[in-house]
């Protein structure tokens, strides 16, 4: 039943977070501090990873569809259709749990284990509020921006790869990624995005606002919310694919 | 002054305070010492609100804090300065930042202003040349000199140190010893002192409250410390070579 208790102060935590920021002018310079942070300073991985995973794809996309019966440009569709469905943000989301949420979980358990925290409830600072809303709002806020750039980032992978490597042509590649777009993909995409921007900032803050010990335990606490955020990313990747595209 | 009457706090059914009820008089250099894991910091966090007391009251000025509400208790933090055992300061914020942090947070000053009060706040505590520089850039004593710049910045009615000269040489101990001593007078603060250095104890120590176990063993001050005729007290604080090499130039005792 221990998870229970989890969830309980999970959510105790979120009611403490969305209460009104102390001051606003605050709360404002925080948050540009944290969308540079969390979200610009993660461009760069996003980037790569996407650039590179488009090219991969591209690549086991035409060796699986090496059959004279079926249109080249479909390696290109598939691109794409993988890229915004699900790599540029489920999977992105997976990657940036690992860098985005081991960061908040490091930054606020160690602000705990040296008493930072304490001194901002010592001056009469709602610690929680100030502190994880922020963080919070920056990543939901960056996130989508980062899919859409990935989704990008992904195609040109495609695009360089594709034509270099001789598995598809450049023009056939361009049809392909042209062929039978589905716009509501990219809503369901970005929707998905913000729930795991939720994820991905809310649940490390919890696990590093409520460590307990010292720098080890900081380091086991990262873990675990990676581990954690990773599994509910997971999960509502489930349930939101069910609701979305199913349903 | 600060009160407290009948405090207990109980953690897994184990009492780390029990039944403590003391004065803390404005003015004056307050000090609370015991061995460590003696209960002094549960005090300590349950005076600041950290930790809510089992039982008991703890009144400010004859406001019961333990009967106030979160929103009503922020009127007292605001009074509330606090220095932590490392310092605590704030990583991502330099030296400035940090003292003006409270001054940003709760006050509507003009940014001139805010300059000033840091300024005044860091000369009082001798700290020059250093506002740019983050805390991971400067030593161990100036941290908690910015410490107590920061608690200082709101010009607080009541200041809190946790073992403020720990990890700190004897020299920057002492000076860190004066610098509360001068400021609570200065300010005439009500200042509550965590520590179980017995230099401190003898150099600031106008009263003095040993805990040892989580309960009240003794209470004076300075002047008749090294003279208490209690058993637990004498063991705590001829533990330390020096002050039992006094005692037995002093006495003849071997």
């Amino acid at each position: 039943m221990d998870w229970l208790f989890h969830v309980g102060r999970y959510f105790w935590m979120l009611g403490k977070t969305f209460s009104r920021p102390e001051k606003f002018k605050m709360f404002v310079r925080q948050l540009f501090h944290e969308i540079e942070g969390l979200g610009v300073n993660s461009v760069g991985i996003v980037v790569i990873i996407s650039l590179f995973i488009g090219g991969i794809l591209t690549i086991q996309l035409a060796y699986n569809l090496m059959n004279p019966l079926l249109p080249v440009y479909l390696i290109g569709l598939g691109t794409r259709d993988t890229l915004i469905l699900e790599f540029s943000s489920t999977i992105l989301a997976l990657i940036l749990a690992g860098k985005i949420g081991s960061n908040i979980t490091s930054e606020i358990g160690s602000m705990k284990v040296t008493e930072q925290i304490d001194t901002l409830e010592v001056m009469g600072v709602n610690s929680i509020s100030y502190l994880i809303l922020p963080k919070i709002v920056a990543v939901v806020f960056i996130f989508p921006f980062l899919v859409i750039l990935s989704i990008f980032f992904g195609l040109l992978g495609g695009l360089i790869v594709g034509p270099f490597t001789g598995v598809v042509s450049l023009t056939d590649y361009i049809d392909g990624i042209r062929y039978l777009f589905v716009p509501y993909y990219v809503t369901f995409t970005l929707i998905k995005s913000v729930f795991f921007g939720f994820l991905v900032a809310s649940v490390p803050a919890y696990y590093g606002y409520f460590v307990q010990g010292g720098a080890l335990e900081v380091g086991k606490a990262s873990t675990k919310a990676v581990v954690n955020t990773n599994i509910l990313i997971l999960l509502f990747d489930l349930v939101l694919t069910r609701l979305l595209l199913t349903a | 002054m600060i009160e407290v009457r009948n405090i207990t706090k109980i953690f897994d059914g184990k009492a780390a305070v029990k039944d403590i009820s003391m004065q803390f008089p404005e003015g004056q250099a307050n000090l609370i010492i015991g061995r460590s894991g003696s209960g002094k910091t549960v005090l300590l966090k349950c005076i600041l609100g950290l930790y809510e007391p089992d039982s008991g009251e703890i009144l400010y000025d004859g406001r019961s804090f333990t009967r106030m509400k979160s929103a009503e208790r922020k009127t007292i933090r605001r009074e509330m300065g606090m220095v932590f055992q490392g310092g605590a300061l704030f990583d991502s914020l330099t030296v400035e930042q940090n003292v003006r942090f409270p001054l940003d947070m709760f006050t509507t000053k003009t940014s001139a202003e805010k300059a000033n009060r840091v300024d005044f706040c860091l000369e009082h505590v001798d700290i020059r040349g250093a506002n740019k520089l983050f805390p991971s850039e400067i030593s161990g004593g100036m941290q908690k000199r910015v410490a107590i710049a920061r608690a200082i910045a709101l010009n607080p009615k009541y200041l809190f140190c946790d073992e403020p000269n720990s990890g700190l040489d004897p020299e920057t101990a002492t000076l860190i010893d004066d610098l509360i001593l001068m400021l609570t007078k200065e300010f005439k603060m009500t200042t509550i002192i965590n520590t179980h250095d017995m230099n401190s104890v003898i150099q600031i120590g106008e009263s003095v409250l040993f805990i040892h176990q989580g309960e009240k063993c003794w209470q004076g001050n300075r002047g008749n410390i090294l003279h208490s005729e209690n058993k637990i007290l004498e063991d705590f604080i001829f533990a330390n070579k020096l002050y039992a090499q006094m005692r037995r130039e002093k006495t003849g005792m071997i």
